[in-house]
């Protein structure tokens, strides 16, 4: 991760978290319905992953022992989580909420990678980007695929599954 | 027993309900890894349900949420130790996937349900069963296409690999909606998701 530049187009399209890392399943199939819909999940995502940066460039300045880098940044994502939800006006389930794969994958991932200071929330930014521009474009792919003669065993989760791959795999010409 | 062959076929978490699609397509390029994945979070799930299940007249509703995510991410915790001391490779093929099981579909939505503790382990372990099903399934399946291989016996012998992109997340998202489609025309189900 050398500069800004290179880091929006890992988020957005090298390493997007959606559609070619596998997260956020939970959204893409359940929040896709309508292109509105999907820009309000993805801008709260988007939202609670830069909180969830601002929080991984904190955890980065302690020394925190390695059994509890988990626990730590778990924390770190239900924070993030909760506190948009709750600004959003959203129930306090669990389930259906804003913490799911995708936020506390990507603070796992820059645990991982020991991602520290203003480049893990410009990371957690652009992987925001990423997972709001997937799910706007297979919402929209969706609502121009209403009315095509679709057999019913495809249609649902098995078209939302087939389309997000063949994005994917478009997305990993960007790779070479 | 009628609740755990539901779990396996007719309410399969991933292929009826539509849950734990993550680690679906993410970690089952090898069917050993979908059946470590599979038994692992069983294990979990059905532990952090009767936790939750015991703990649930002694917890105010209000905190019930913060309690059992408590739980599940110290039962994973443990459960990510035990098996980096039984087979290491296997914990860092699964990568950040094994201590998502925290945050899989289908526990936060068990654990969301109040039910007493028996039927609520029974539903885990009906799930968590349908769970690891599906996953060597679909882990069969791709590494069959990407390497030849089932288990990691080969079984086709060749220079190149029958659809390599299987061993990706894309490839695995589309074999897993193919998967699903084929689910639906037997069940004939199929249809649209409420939100």
């Amino acid at each position: 991760m050398n500069n800004g530049l290179d880091m929006l187009g890992m988020g957005l399209l090298t390493q997007n978290l959606v559609l070619l890392q596998g997260l956020g399943m939970y959204a893409l199939t359940r929040h896709t319905k309508t292109v509105d819909g999907a820009a309000k999940a993805g801008g709260a995502m988007l939202g609670a992953m830069a909180t969830g940066g601002l929080a991984a460039w904190l955890l980065g300045t302690l020394a925190i022992p390695e059994s509890l880098v988990f626990l730590t940044y778990l924390a770190a994502a239900c924070l993030s989580a909760f506190f948009w939800q709750r600004l959003l006006g959203m129930p306090s389930s669990l389930s259906g909420g804003l913490l799911d794969s995708a936020l506390v994958g990507l603070l796992l991932l820059l645990a991982r990678e020991q991602v520290t200071g203003f480049a893990a929330v410009a990371y957690a930014v652009s992987a925001g980007l990423g997972y709001w521009l997937a799910l706007i474009i297979v919402a929209s792919l969706r609502q121009r695929l209403e009315l095509a003669p679709i057999p019913k065993a495809f249609r649902g989760v098995p078209l939302i599954l087939i389309t997000a791959g063949l994005l994917g795999m478009a997305l990993l010409g960007f790779r070479l | 027993m009628k609740t755990i062959v539901d779990g396996l076929f007719r309410q399969n978490p991933v292929f009826k309900l539509a849950l734990g699609l993550v680690p679906a397509v993410a970690v089952t390029t090898t069917a050993y890894n979908g059946l470590v994945l599979g038994v692992t979070t069983t294990i979990v799930l059905v532990i952090a349900v009767a936790v939750s299940a015991m703990l649930a007249e002694r917890v105010p509703q209000t905190a019930r949420p913060a309690i059992n995510l408590a739980v599940l991410a110290l039962l994973t915790m443990c459960a990510y130790q035990a098996l980096l001391r039984l087979d290491p490779q296997v914990v860092a093929n699964l990568g950040i996937f094994l201590p998502l099981i925290v945050v899989n579909g289908i526990a936060l939505q068990t654990l969301d349900k109040k039910v007493e503790l028996r039927q609520a382990v029974t539903d885990a372990f009906g799930s968590g069963l349908g769970f690891a099903a599906a996953l060597v399934v679909v882990g069969i399946i791709r590494e069959l296409l990407a390497f030849g291989t089932i288990f990691g016996a080969t079984v086709v012998e060749s220079r190149l690999p029958i659809f390599a992109l299987a061993a990706t997340v894309p490839g695995g998202m589309v074999i897993l909606g193919l998967l699903l489609a084929l689910y639906n025309a037997v069940t004939g189900q199929g249809g649209e998701l409420s939100e």
